[in-house]
């Protein structure tokens, strides 16, 4: 994601600051020692006064009180990745601080934090160098204190757990923040030369220490949107119009709910945004009062347009936009794709399907909104503050700046927060009652208003020589585009025109091929329908299914071990070389995964009757920050009712530097079991414009009896730190697939993956 | 005109002459007021744990602030009845009822006005009860508070309206002769025998009935639906995989609960905590020995724990080889409280392939619990569970036929019918317990 | 109608409607939020508390069902300690936490069931409580350490502090 972040295209890129772009201050904040990068050069000329008025830049800070506590200011949404302690580690080790002492504190949007955005799996990545840079700043500024009260040259010192050491003799940092007078600046080439601790000197990176969010998370301390609350707050109920868009209120009866103790009124949403068109909201003093007011409202809609979109009709449109060969945008077009097609000796094509996924996030979307002296608070747990506040300020019709995110932790995020339209209504219903308006979505109302993971339609064709070579391959992939819709400006640059990077990402895999062409289209009558949404992996979790699906195929199709097929195929030459610092050693490093998840699985041992291992890699999502990962699945079938069993899931993972190792293994645990559910236990349909299940009676995400064993493992890496919390979502589902193939010889091209297909296909295969 | 139809009309007509003679009773005069508690504080004590035994309560109280005032509910075919006001009030109560008229009452089904009463009121058991006990009750009444509260009248349709055709009912159906012991049985048992077919009139719920509302004699325990609870069989036709036998039916009637069959809820939970608590351990010892007589030809083969570990584990076995959406429901709203080892199946977990809501024939029993859950009104504070209305017609019928095929059971038929209806109960009683004075 | 029960020791009286949910009633009349919304329908486990010592999906128990009561919220649990709270940060269980309380309420009832439960049995106890992070590896590592720890301490009580 941060490709495109960063990129021209991008209104908000250039907030993203180059580490020590404008130096670094450090001086007395009351009794605490704070540490910033400075907002402007003057500010490097008196680093106290620039403290004192708050002129840093605060992308990065942290300060340290009297009594030594570290604290970390984090303004990315904690979900569950633990980010703040990623972060505040990173700090932590450059400082040598005591890790007992560190704290976090997420802060409330705010201009100076820049562009503020959690997703992508890139924070870790993203932050880096600046903050080792502001964690060294720090410990060299205390050594020099330090030193000069014990009474020796900093360069005798060393620092430790919170202490400056000389020899035998030690002060801590709390007594030197308590002395005060610490103040110093660090110029832009100061910053760059400050000494950076070697890998090998790491004490807190890549150590066990625990995840400082736990705790509050255990006792049920810790504020989630839901908890937040306002004297004089009511709640917010809306009354879901029959579609996303284009539906508007023709009437509202509340003579029957009018009885109903708690119960205020019934308002019609007037969005200038044209994010929820034709919301009505029922306004009650008890969330159970606006419940039972809802089943007692009668409000008639005109309805908008897509009222009668089932899911055969967007696959089937998705079809139609396939074999058109002007609609999408060409992605890449490498060699002779074409001429390589009309003198194939033999050409595999094969078409996937994915159906829609719900975000499911355990919390429903809520928000609360108030208006305080002329300012508006939204409180709520979001992961792009940035993209909504603008939104937002259309909604309200004010400023920008009058508009604050007070931050919440997010009770689950896999992207449904990316897409803060959740805001919208409370704060319109806020506006229209004059008072704090507390929204919440009961959890049918959250899945009609999800943005869910599209439905996906993709071809792929690969040509062979007489040789059985692969000579090119074409990869058409089509689905509602989330970046289209919700973020135009993240659009990405093709050959012919802008494509939603995210929609397609996965597909431009590392394998070496004479020609390839990959077109990303968008599926207009998908966006239409719903609002399509970014989650977990977001394409890659449909574009890798399909192609390590099809790269099974091939292989099987050539008479070739899986494994050994694909690493023939990852060469580290050409455009696979890999480039120095996010991809150094390219296509080798997916070719090591490979190796290792090959011996972990005890690939190509004797197994019971209908198991088999099945095998699936990916670089992630993006080849600027690729996550080299494989996967192996044992999976066993039942051929009596099809029913598929995951018994095992080997997987291997190269992300470069892991800073949090235990954060990385729970990461890795809950994207793979994501892959699993959705290959096997969710997945919905459109009905007259709505997703058809609307609670766990019906969509049934992976419990915990269908966990199977997993095998994990790292690759030992002191290569840049990059993304963890998506990758392995991605080749679960194909390695199921691909196992279910070598088990009983069905090939699934559809996910979710349904016993009574895999029955189905048995059964036809017996006949045949 | 067949001949039948002439001798029909021949005999309604000698009927109306018989009738006009036989169905006539005498009023029996009021009762001096002042009479009213020279009763010694024993006898009072003995009524009020007879009364429980018999539980005059749970008909004849609508409200707690109204104790035996009377108004509860019996819906019928043929219309409502309602309980009448047993408290000593003078002109809404039985305060001005001698005790001739209160024992004539009990057994013979008059009231002191001469009146003949339905057998919704159970004097063709209560006739078995002892003069002594009768006596106790008659005390335990006769200083309760007096409350003013008159019932809404029987709405029956014609010709049940007709209070002089029960004349013909109990021509028919009853037999006054009161019941006598069994010499060749052990003092245990008759008396267990004794306290059901008398006060405790247990067949009255236990036992199916006739079309015109009789105990069907041939079918004795053989299970009925009475107020939208059904009354499990208790014959030898009880379709428990574990049979009830005297410990088991000892413990439930005590305490509400069996570790395989269930917890005692509805119309039975009130028995349990309201009715026979008070009753010594004696007497429900007793009311067990006579109850696990009434299948005595189908005892557990083997010992009951053994018997509950096997069906449990051949349950679970089922229950593994499916993955239907019944199943998921049942792992997601179920399993996490139901769930046993079979070695240890615990009554707080109620074990489903055991319970007899699950093998009743009757759906009943576990559509209304899953409906509309079991609060601590029921009277076991360890068990409450939370009602699952929200779920769809279309889950509860999956879930329904799959706790039936986990045990190996027929699915029930007419599910949806049933649960649209008790649904509908169910909002009723929801509906109008708003702003009443609850549990 | 008041109903009256206690909650983590503390008498209380409640005058909301009989049928509001016990969720909402702990939530927003008592203050203690650690106790979720998930689903609203008794299939997530988000929201359960410990009513007279049982696991009870309060979204969909009517507050009048509990009059009378124990009721125990994961604040109270916290209060009072428990070897889950301590093995589920020792495992680093949570991820984004939201479900958390609920599956510690879960899984302590369930250890009073099943002081020393096998993995069959966490499994079929705890499906009933979904974990949308799928921290479910660590959320059977918690409860099995948390058993071990409870039936050492029962067993030999005194050790500990010689340890």
């Amino acid at each position: 994601m941060l490709k495109y972040l960063t990129g021209k295209n991008s209104a908000g890129a250039d907030e993203l600051a180059s580490p020590g772009r404008r130096g670094f201050i450090v001086g007395m904040a009351g009794a605490a020692l704070t540490l910033a990068f400075a907002r402007s050069p003057l500010s490097l000329a008196n680093p106290d006064k620039a403290v004192a008025e708050g002129a840093f830049d605060p992308t990065v800070w942290y300060w340290i009180e009297p009594d030594g506590r570290v604290v970390v200011n984090i303004a990315k949404a904690e979900m569950g990745q633990h980010i703040g302690t990623a972060l505040a580690r990173i700090v932590a080790d450059e400082l040598e601080a005591d890790w007992d002492q560190v704290e976090l504190r997420y802060v409330d949007s705010d201009p100076k934090w820049g562009y503020m955005v959690t997703g992508g799996s890139w924070s870790v990545w993203q932050s880096f160098d600046q903050l080792s840079r502001a964690g060294a700043a720090g410990r060299s500024v205390l050594i020099e204190a330090g030193a000069k009260e014990l009474g020796v040259k900093p360069e005798q010192c060393r620092a430790r757990a919170g202490r400056v050491i000389a020899g035998n003799r030690s002060i801590s940092y709390a007594d030197l923040v308590r002395g005060g007078g610490i103040s110093r600046s660090f110029t832009d080439e100061e910053l760059k030369q400050m000494p950076i601790k070697p890998p090998s000197e790491r004490r807190i990176i890549g150590g066990q220490t625990r995840a400082l969010d736990i705790p509050g998370k255990v006792d049920g301390s810790t504020l989630y949107g839901l908890d937040a609350r306002v004297d004089g707050m009511v709640y917010g109920r809306p009354i879901m119009p029959p579609t996303r868009y284009g539906s508007a209120v023709s009437s509202i009866d509340d003579s029957a709910a009018r009885e109903i103790p708690g119960y205020r009124q019934t308002i019609t949403l007037e969005d200038p945004s044209g994010t929820v068109p034709g919301w009505a909201m029922v306004i009650a003093d008890s969330f159970h009062a606006a419940n039972q007011a809802v089943e007692r409202v009668a409000v008639k809609w005109s309805p908008g347009k897509t009222t009668g979109v089932h899911e055969q009709a967007v696959l089937d449109h998705g079809r139609k936009l396939i074999d058109a060969a002007d609609q999408g945008v060409l992605v890449r077009d490498a060699g002779e794709v074409d001429q390589a097609f009309s003198d194939a000796a033999e050409i595999l094509e094969s078409e996937y399907i994915t159906h829609g996924v719900l975000h499911f996030q355990l919390e429903p979307v809520n928000a609360l909104a108030l208006e305080k002296d002329g300012r508006w608070e939204i409180h709520t747990g979001n992961q792009w503050q940035s993209l909504i506040i603008p939104v937002l300020a259309k909604a309200l019709q004010v400023p920008e700046d009058r508009i604050v995110m007070r931050t919440y932790l997010l009770g689950g995020g896999f992207g449904r927060r990316l897409n803060g339209d959740y805001a919208v209504p409370a704060a319109l219903a806020a506006k229209a009652v004059g008072r704090p308006v507390k929204m919440v979505l009961t959890r049918e109302d959250d899945a009609l208003f999800d943005s869910i993971r599209s439905p996906s339609v993709q071809k792929i064709r690969m040509a062979f020589d007489g040789d059985g070579k692969i000579t090119a391959m074409e990869h058409h992939a089509t689905a509602g585009w989330p970046t289209q819709v919700m973020a135009p400006g993240f659009m990405a640059d093709g050959i012919n025109g802008k494509y939603d990077p995210f929609s397609i990402q996965g597909a431009l895999h590392w394998y070496t091929m004479d020609g390839h062409r990959v077109r990303a289209i968008s599926n207009d009558l998908a966006n239409d329908t719903f609002r399509p949404g970014w989650l977990r992996s977001v394409g890659s979790g449909w574009v890798n299914w399909a192609l390590e699906s099809a790269m099974d195929e091939a292989a099987h199709k050539a008479g070739e071990d899986p494994i050994e097929f694909r690493l023939r195929r990852l060469k580290a030459q050409g455009i696979n070389a890999g480039s120095a610092p996010n991809s150094v050693g390219g296509a080798s490093r997916q070719a090591n995964v490979l190796r290792r998840v090959r011996e972990l699985s005890g690939w190509g041992g004797e197994l019971p009757a209908d198991t088999a291992l099945g095998v699936a890699t990916s670089y992630g999502q993006e080849r600027n920050m690729p996550t080299w990962t494989a996967c192996v699945a044992r999976v066993r079938v039942d051929r009596d009712s099809g029913r598929p069993t995951v018994e095992k899931l080997f997987v291997v993972t190269d992300a470069g530097t892991i800073v949090h190792p235990d954060g990385a293994r729970a990461q890795v645990e809950g994207a793979a079991l994501w892959g699993l559910s959705m290959a096997l236990h969710e997945g919905t349909t459109l009905r007259n414009g709505n997703v058809v299940d609307t609670n766990l009676n019906t969509y049934t995400p992976l419990r915990m009896r269908d966990v199977p064993d997993i095998d994990m493992e790292f690759v030992d890496s002191t290569e840049t730190a990059v993304g963890l919390g998506e990758p392995a979502t991605t080749v679960v589902g194909p390695a199921i697939a691909n196992a279910i193939f070598a088990a009983v010889g069905v090939r699934m091209r559809e996910i979710p993956i349904r016993p009574e297909a895999i029955r189905a296909e048995l059964q036809r295969n017996q006949k045949a | 005109m067949s001949k039948g139809w002439y001798l029909a009309i021949a005999l309604l007509v000698i009927l109306a002459v018989v009738l006009a003679l036989a169905v006539w009773q005498p009023s029996i005069p009021a009762a001096d007021l002042a009479k009213r508690h020279s009763f010694s504080p024993e006898l009072v004590e003995r009524g009020k744990v007879l009364a429980g035994i018999g539980n005059c309560e749970t008909c004849h109280t609508i409200t707690a602030d109204k104790p035996y005032a009377g108004g509860v509910e019996f819906p019928s075919p043929f219309g409502s009845l309602y309980s009448t006001n047993i408290s000593p009030h003078p002109e809404d109560g039985i305060g001005r009822w001698p005790r001739e008229a209160f024992v004539r009452a009990m057994r013979e089904g008059v009231s002191r006005e001469g009146a003949h009463l339905y057998p919704a009121f159970p004097y063709t058991h209560y006739k078995n009860i002892t003069d002594e006990d009768l006596d106790a009750l008659y005390a335990y009444f006769m200083t309760r508070e007096p409350v003013a509260h008159t019932p809404p009248s029987n709405n029956l349709s014609f010709p049940f309206n007709l209070r002089f055709l029960q004349w013909g009912w109990k021509l028919l159906f009853f037999d006054p002769d009161p019941w006598q012991p069994d010499p060749g049985r052990s003092e245990q048992w008759n008396r267990g025998a004794y306290l059901a077919k008398g006060l405790g009139h247990c067949s009255a719920c236990h036992t199916p009935r006739n079309f015109m509302q009789a105990e069907k004699k041939n079918r004795a325990y053989a299970g009925a639906l009475v107020d939208n609870w059904y009354a499990t069989a208790l014959d030898e036709s009880q379709p428990v995989p574990v049979h009830w036998d005297t410990d088991s039916l000892y413990q439930y009637l005590r305490s509400g609960t069996s570790n395989y069959h269930g917890v005692a809820v509805g119309s039975m939970g009130e028995v349990v905590h309201r009715g026979l608590r008070q009753a010594p351990d004696s007497d429900i010892r007793a009311l067990a020995s006579y109850m696990e007589s009434l299948s005595a030809d189908r005892r557990n083969t083997g010992n009951p724990r053994q018997l509950a570990a096997e069906t449990i584990t051949a349950a679970q076995q089922r229950a593994h080889s499916e993955h239907g959406a019944g199943e998921a429901l049942y792992v997601s709203a179920c399993a996490s409280c139901h769930y046993n080892d079979p070695q240890h199946p615990l009554a707080a977990r109620a074990e489903l392939s055991l319970n007899s809501a699950v093998t009743a024939d009757d759906p009943t029993n576990l559509l209304r619990v899953v409906i509309e859950g079991v609060g601590t009104g029921a009277g076991t504070p360890i068990l409450v569970m939370p009602g699952f209305s929200t779920l769809s017609d279309e889950n509860l019928v999956e879930l329904a036929d799959f706790l039936r095929r986990r045990s190996n059971l027929p699915p029930w038929k007419n599910l949806q019918q049933r649960i649209g209806e008790l649904r509908e109960l169910h909002r009723q009683s929801q509906h109008s317990a708003t702003g009443k004075a609850g549990e | 109608m008041p109903t009256e029960f206690k909650i983590n020791a503390r008498p209380v009286t409640v005058d909301v409607p009989d049928d509001t949910p016990l969720l909402w009633v702990i939530r927003d009349d008592l203050g203690y939020t650690g106790t979720k919304f998930g689903c609203g329908i008794g299939l997530c486990g988000a929201c359960t508390v410990h009513v007279n010592g049982r696991a009870t999906r309060s979204c969909i128990t009517p507050v009048k069902d509990v009059a009378n009561s124990v009721v125990t919220t994961i604040e109270g649990l916290a209060e009072k300690g428990h070897p889950l709270l301590e093995t589920w940060v020792e495992a680093q269980t949570p991820q984004c936490g939201y479900c958390q309380p609920g599956q510690i309420m879960q899984a302590a009832a369930m250890l009073r069931d099943f002081p020393a439960p096998t993995d069959e049995q966490i499994n079929q106890v705890m499906s009933g409580n979904l974990c949308r992070c799928m921290a479910y590896v660590r959320i059977r590592e918690a409860i099995r350490m948390a058993a071990r720890r409870m039936q050492a301490g029962s067993a030999r009580p005194q050790e500990a502090d010689h340890a």
